[in-house]
């Protein structure tokens, strides 16, 4: 399937990337159109304004990502989704010391990756390597060491 | 990263029910946190770059969830000296809350061990919220930030290591 995005992706456009790609479409082929208007047809949009996936009574993208891909029973995604929401809007909502750390990242990749392709490998390790922490977190109550 | 007066700015023009009254004042809420300048009513502004614009776009998306009508725009401003004067705005709002900090952190170093260790970590937390909306490097900033640094590095009451 097709998904399409804003180009210059940041945290909560490379969150739900990694989630379409690792829980809902493992072929997922993502665009990246300045504007709901231009996206192709046939294309998911996600965290764009106007979008169903994109921020909603107070959530962000991959926030409601979850809510609409029935993906709230996973404790380790509902984590990752404190911490995405945390990185993106910093209303301090959510307890997430991660968030910082996550933004500058993500942030400083941008500047340096060669496009939205390119950002989205390396987001989508990234990503990968968190949900394994916070789910051993969770299972342990201890940060894995 | 300081920004010159004469850089685009992004602008939300917004208009929002009266009643009820929750989402206006949760917008509001929020706008204030951004650190916007209030051009007119229902007028925003902030500085352009990627991150400001999509904060703006998120709200107006919120503005329209709620059944008001949100537009964004990106303009430069023609009249320098009335642009110069909302710089100077929200310049001044920034400085008053570095200088609460700063005195805060002044007062702190008369606490006990516990107390200034748990004012450290909260004042850093609220330089690193004011530094949000500082957007053009406003001088009071590192006045702050050593006040905090002090004060992290009190040892005893009122003198230093």
């Amino acid at each position: 399937m097709k998904w399409a995005t804003r180009p210059g992706v940041h945290v909560d456009r490379a969150a739900c990337a990694w989630l379409i790609r690792r829980f809902i479409d493992p072929g997922a082929e993502f665009v990246f159109p300045a504007d709901l208007a231009t996206i192709p047809a046939g294309a998911t949009p996600f965290d764009m304004r106007g979008a169903a996936l994109g921020h909603h009574q107070g959530r962000c993208s991959f926030e409601t990502a979850l809510e609409v891909f029935g993906l709230t029973t996973d404790p380790a995604l509902e984590e990752i989704g404190h911490i995405v929401h945390e990185a993106d809007l910093a209303d301090e909502r959510y307890d997430a010391p991660a968030a910082a750390g996550l933004d500058v990242l993500i942030r400083g990749l941008t500047l340096t990756s060669e496009s939205d392709h390119d950002t989205l490998a390396i987001t989508g390790r990234l990503f990968d390597g968190l949900y394994e922490h916070t789910r051993r977190q969770l299972m342990t109550g201890r940060p894995p060491a | 990263m300081g920004m010159s007066q004469a850089d685009d700015w992004v602008l939300l023009a917004y208009r929002l029910p009266r009643v009820p009254s929750t989402p206006r004042s949760a917008v509001w809420r929020k706008l204030k946190r951004l650190g916007v300048a209030q051009l007119g009513d229902g007028l925003v502004a902030l500085p352009a770059d990627p991150r400001t614009r999509e904060q703006l776009e998120w709200i107006a998306e919120e503005v329209t969830d709620h059944g008001g009508e949100a537009t964004l725009w990106l303009g430069r401003p023609l009249d320098t000296n009335a642009i110069a004067a909302v710089v100077s705005r929200m310049t001044a709002a920034v400085a008053a809350e570095y200088d609460a900090v700063a005195a805060e952190a002044a007062v702190m170093r008369a606490a006990d061990a516990v107390a200034r260790r748990r004012a450290v970590a909260r004042l850093r937390r609220e330089l690193h919220r004011i530094q949000g909306r500082d957007f053009f490097t406003c001088p009071q900033r590192e006045a702050a930030r050593r006040a905090v640094e002090t004060l992290a590095t009190t040892d005893t009451a009122g003198a230093r290591t």
